[in-house]
C-alpha cells in the first residue's frame, strides 16, 4: 500500500460561494486509518469523491505512493472503494463478485483464482464463496464488499459511511471487525463518517472538518482531550461536552451572572484566562465531580434533574439557561432539590476564546 | 382521574401484525415510555388510544371510562409526533393558541393568553412567543409543539418519538430538558420511542414491546439489571450485553458455581440466587454479563479467566476491549479511557458473580439477579 498526501487541496463548485474544500494539508502515512470526520456539508465526501477520481480539482494536489494524481484516470489511481450500500452484484456469488473486476481488466482465471482465494482467507469469508449477497448477513457482506475493493490491490482503501445504514447493535459490532481487519492488514484506509464515536473508534488519527477546513488532525485521544477549538470540543464526545460563557469578577472567580455558579480562578486558569474578561468555558459530563460536601474549589448549585441509565447517573444542575450535566458512576443519593457541589479538575477544563472559539493554551 | 387501560388489544393491518393481545395499565399522571425497535407495534398502540385506528379486538379505557365509540377529537388526548407539524405561517403565540381557537373550544383571547403564557413558561420559550416558527432552533420548535399540545389540558399526553429526528448532541440535552419538565406537565403521558436511553431517562416505568408483543413492563432499573428474556437485555446498553453458556456445578451442599468460557474457574453463586435455581430446578442457563462489569485482572489472578486483545476502540472517556476468550467467544468491555492495550497481547479479566444475570438456557427468559448487586448504592 501507499501514503496519501493532499497538499493544499481546493474545490470550489462556483466562483460566488466559499470553497467547499479550502486549502486541505494532510500527510497520511502508509498503512494508516485516517478518519474525515464533520457534519453535513463540511467536505469530508467532497475529499473522498477528489481521491478516487469522481470529482475535479479546483487547486492542490493528491499525492499516491509519491505520484501525482490528478490526472489520472480513476481507474488507474490505486483506489479500492467500499460505499455504504453494499452493491453486491446480487445474481453473482461471492466468488464471482470478488472476481467481477479482475475480469474486467483481462486478468487471466489462474490469477484471478489466486488473488479470491488469497483475499477470501484474508477477510475470513472462505466458507462464503459460493453463496450469493442474498444469503449472507450485513456483517458478512460488509466483509465481502471489503474483499472485492481490496483485491485489485489499491493502493489506497476509501470507506465512504460504511456502517451508517445498520442498526446501532449491529454497528457496533461491524465496527469492531472493520478495526480488527485494519490492525492484522495494515492498508492504508481513509474513513468518511459523520459518526464521532466511529471515527474515535476506528481511526489511528482524525481530521476534524468544518465548513471545508480542517479544525484539527490529531488522534482520537488527542482530539477528544485537547480539541483545538470550540467547534472540536462539541463535536466530540457523547454526552457532549457542556460549554457556556463566564464571566472573571472581582474575587477572582469566574461566574455565571445571576445564578450560583461561581469557580474560583486557579493559578492554571488565571494563566489561560491572562487578561481576558470573559470567556466560553467547557467541561465533559465525566470531567465534573459531584458532592454532597463543598470544598474550597467546588461550585455550589440544585439537582434539577437526575437520569439513571443503568451503568451510570447523570445529575443536571440549572444556572439560568443553561443546564449543566454531570456523569457519574450508578448512584441513588441525588434528587430534584438535592444542595450539591460541583468540582472541576484543571486538567478537565477547556476555555475557549469567545471570539475566535479557539481553546486558550498557557 | 386520567388513568389508561389498554386490555387485550388486538389490531392488524390485513396480515401485518400491529399489536396483538396487548394489556396496559397506565396510572393516573404516570410518564409511560413504550420501547422497541422499527416494527414493536409502538405507533399503533400510540394511534389505538388517539383513536386513530380502531381495534380488531380488545378495549381502551381513559379513566376507568371504555371510549372505544368515541372520535379522536372527543378523546381529549393530545398527540405530539415527530415532525412537529407547527404552522410555518405563524408565530410561536399564535400557533400555541391555535387550538384554544378552535371551533371545539372558542376561548376568549384574555383566558388564552393567560394558558399560553402560562405553558410557554413551562416549556422555557416565554420570551419567544413573537417569533416565527422559520427563526426557531430545533430544539425551541419541539419545545412549541409541546406547547401547543399542552395548553388543551388534555387528559393523555402522547409523543412519538420527539427527539429522534434530533442530531445526538441535542438528543442528549433535549432529554435531560424534557426530563427536568416532566415534573410540571403533571399529566398522563405515553412517550414512544427506539431510544433505550430515552426510555430508561424518562419513564416511570417502561413497556418494552417486540413484534406487536409486550415483553416487559417494570421500571427502568428491573428492565436494565432484571430484564425478562435475553431479547429485553440485549435492547438495553451500549455496547450490548454479553450473553454466554454456562453450566452449573454442585458443590459441597448447598454452594452451587458457575463455569464458562471454556475454563475450569468456578464463580460461586450468591445465596439468594442459589436459591431461586435450587426452586427451579434449573440446570441449563445462559448468563448476561454487562460490558462495565467485566474488569481486567491483574496477571496470574487465579479467579480470572484468560483472553487475548482482539480489538480495543478508544472512544473517549470510556473504551471499548473487545477480549477472545479460551473458548473462542468474544467478551467485551468497557474500560477507563486512559488505559491502553496492544492488539493480540494476552490478558485476565474477571467478572464479580454478583453481577451476572442468570437466563433460562432453554426459554431465554430471566431466572435471577442478586439482590446485594450495584443498584442499591
Amino acid at each position: 500500500m501507499a501514503e496519501l498526501l493532499y497538499k493544499k487541496l481546493v474545490k470550489q463548485y462556483r466562483p460566488d460561494l466559499p470553497p467547499a474544500l479550502d486549502r486541505l494539508d494532510l500527510n497520511i502515512r502508509d498503512g494508516e486509518f485516517i478518519a474525515l470526520l464533520g457534519p453535513s456539508g463540511c467536505g469530508k465526501s467532497t475529499t473522498l469523491r477528489m481521491t478516487a477520481g469522481l470529482e475535479s480539482i479546483s487547486d492542490g494536489q493528491i499525492v499516491i505512493g509519491g505520484k501525482v494524481v490528478n490526472n489520472t484516470h480513476p481507474k488507474d489511481r490505486g483506489i479500492g472503494l467500499a460505499f455504504e450500500n453494499y452493491a453486491l452484484y446480487p445474481p453473482l456469488t461471492v466468488r464471482d463478485n470478488l472476481a467481477f473486476n479482475l475480469k474486467a481488466h483481462g486478468v487471466k482465471q489462474a490469477e484471478i483464482d489466486k488473488r479470491v482465494a488469497e483475499i477470501a482467507k484474508y477477510l475470513h469469508v472462505e466458507e462464503l464463496l459460493e453463496l450469493k449477497p442474498a444469503a449472507l448477513s450485513s456483517g458478512q457482506k460488509q466483509r465481502v464488499n471489503i474483499a472485492r475493493a481490496l483485491i485489485r490491490r489499491p493502493a489506497v482503501l476509501l470507506l465512504d459511511e460504511p456502517l451508517s445504514h445498520l442498526d446501532a447493535a449491529l454497528r457496533v459490532k461491524m465496527r469492531t471487525e472493520i478495526k480488527r481487519l485494519h490492525t492484522e492488514q495494515r492498508f492504508t484506509t481513509i474513513i468518511v463518517t459523520h459518526d464521532q464515536l466511529e471515527a474515535m473508534a476506528l481511526a489511528d488519527r482524525i481530521a476534524v472538518l468544518n465548513d471545508g477546513k480542517l479544525q484539527q488532525f490529531d488522534t482520537p485521544l488527542q482530539v477528544f482531550n485537547h480539541p483545538a477549538n470550540e467547534f472540536v470540543a462539541g463535536f466530540l464526545g457523547e454526552p457532549p461536552m457542556n460549554i457556556f460563557a463566564v464571566k472573571g469578577d472581582s474575587n477572582r472567580r469566574l461566574v455565571v451572572p445571576g445564578t450560583e455558579f461561581s469557580l474560583p480562578i486557579t493559578d492554571f486558569v488565571g494563566r489561560l484566562l491572562g487578561e481576558r474578561k470573559s470567556v466560553r468555558l467547557g467541561a465533559r459530563p465525566w470531567g465534573i465531580h459531584v458532592s454532597q460536601t463543598p470544598s474550597e474549589v467546588s461550585v455550589p448549585g440544585t439537582v434539577s434533574v437526575v437520569e439513571n441509565l443503568g451503568d451510570e447517573t447523570r445529575v443536571g444542575v440549572r444556572y439560568g439557561d443553561m443546564l449543566l450535566m454531570a456523569s457519574t458512576d450508578i448512584t441513588r443519593v441525588y434528587k430534584p432539590g438535592s444542595k450539591v457541589h460541583l468540582t472541576f479538575e484543571d486538567e478537565d477544563l477547556n476555555l475557549f476564546d469567545e471570539d475566535t472559539g479557539e481553546r486558550l493554551t498557557a | 382521574m386520567a388513568s389508561v387501560e389498554l386490555q387485550g388489544l388486538t389490531k392488524f393491518y390485513h396480515k401485518r401484525r400491529g399489536v396483538e393481545n396487548l394489556s396496559l395499565d397506565i396510572h393516573d399522571k404516570e410518564f409511560m415510555a413504550v420501547f422497541g425497535p422499527a416494527g414493536a407495534g409502538k405507533t399503533t398502540t400510540l394511534n389505538l388510544i388517539a383513536g386513530i385506528v380502531t381495534p380488531n379486538s380488545g378495549t381502551v379505557k381513559l379513566g376507568g371510562r371504555d371510549i372505544g365509540g368515541l372520535e379522536p377529537a372527543d378523546r381529549n388526548v393530545a398527540m405530539v409526533f415527530e415532525s412537529y407539524a407547527l404552522y410555518p405561517q405563524f408565530n410561536v403565540y399564535d400557533n400555541m393558541a391555535f387550538p384554544l381557537r378552535s371551533p371545539k373550544f372558542k376561548m376568549p383571547e384574555d383566558k388564552i393568553k393567560e394558558r399560553v403564557t402560562h405553558h410557554a413558561k413551562v416549556m422555557r420559550i416565554d420570551h419567544l412567543l413573537q417569533r416565527p416558527i422559520q427563526a426557531l432552533s430545533n430544539g425551541q420548535r419541539q419545545r412549541t409543539a409541546l406547547g401547543r399540545a399542552l395548553v388543551r389540558n388534555p387528559d393523555v399526553f402522547l409523543l412519538d418519538e420527539p427527539l429522534s429526528h434530533l442530531d445526538a448532541k441535542l438528543r442528549h440535552s433535549m432529554r435531560a430538558e424534557l426530563k427536568e419538565m416532566r415534573t410540571q406537565l403533571g399529566t398522563t403521558t405515553i412517550y414512544v420511542t427506539h431510544d433505550y436511553l430515552e426510555a430508561m431517562s424518562l419513564g416511570d416505568r417502561v413497556a418494552v414491546l417486540n413484534q406487536g408483543h409486550l415483553l416487559q413492563l417494570a421500571s427502568p432499573d428491573d428492565v436494565y439489571f432484571r430484564p425478562a428474556s435475553i431479547d429485553v437485555a440485549k435492547f438495553f446498553g451500549d455496547p450490548e450485553v454479553n450473553i454466554f453458556d454456562a453450566t452449573l456445578k454442585t458443590s459441597g451442599g448447598s454452594q452451587i458455581s458457575v463455569q464458562m468460557l471454556g475454563e475450569n474457574i468456578p464463580l460461586a453463586l450468591p445465596p439468594d440466587v442459589v436459591q431461586i435455581l435450587n426452586e427451579k430446578h434449573t440446570s441449563k442457563i445462559q448468563v448476561g454479563v454487562r460490558p462495565p462489569d467485566v474488569r481486567i485482572a491483574p496477571e496470574g489472578d487465579k479467579q480470572a479467566f484468560h483472553a487475548t486483545i482482539y480489538s480495543f476502540e478508544p472512544l473517549g472517556t470510556k473504551s471499548i476491549l473487545t477480549l477472545k476468550a479460551v473458548d473462542g467467544s468474544f467478551v467485551r468491555a468497557l474500560v477507563d479511557g486512559h488505559l491502553t492495550f496492544e492488539i493480540d497481547r494476552r490478558t485476565q479479566f474477571c467478572i464479580d458473580p454478583h453481577l451476572l444475570i442468570i437466563f433460562d438456557g432453554q426459554s431465554q427468559k430471566f431466572l435471577a439477579r442478586s439482590a446485594d448487586s450495584i443498584e442499591n448504592s
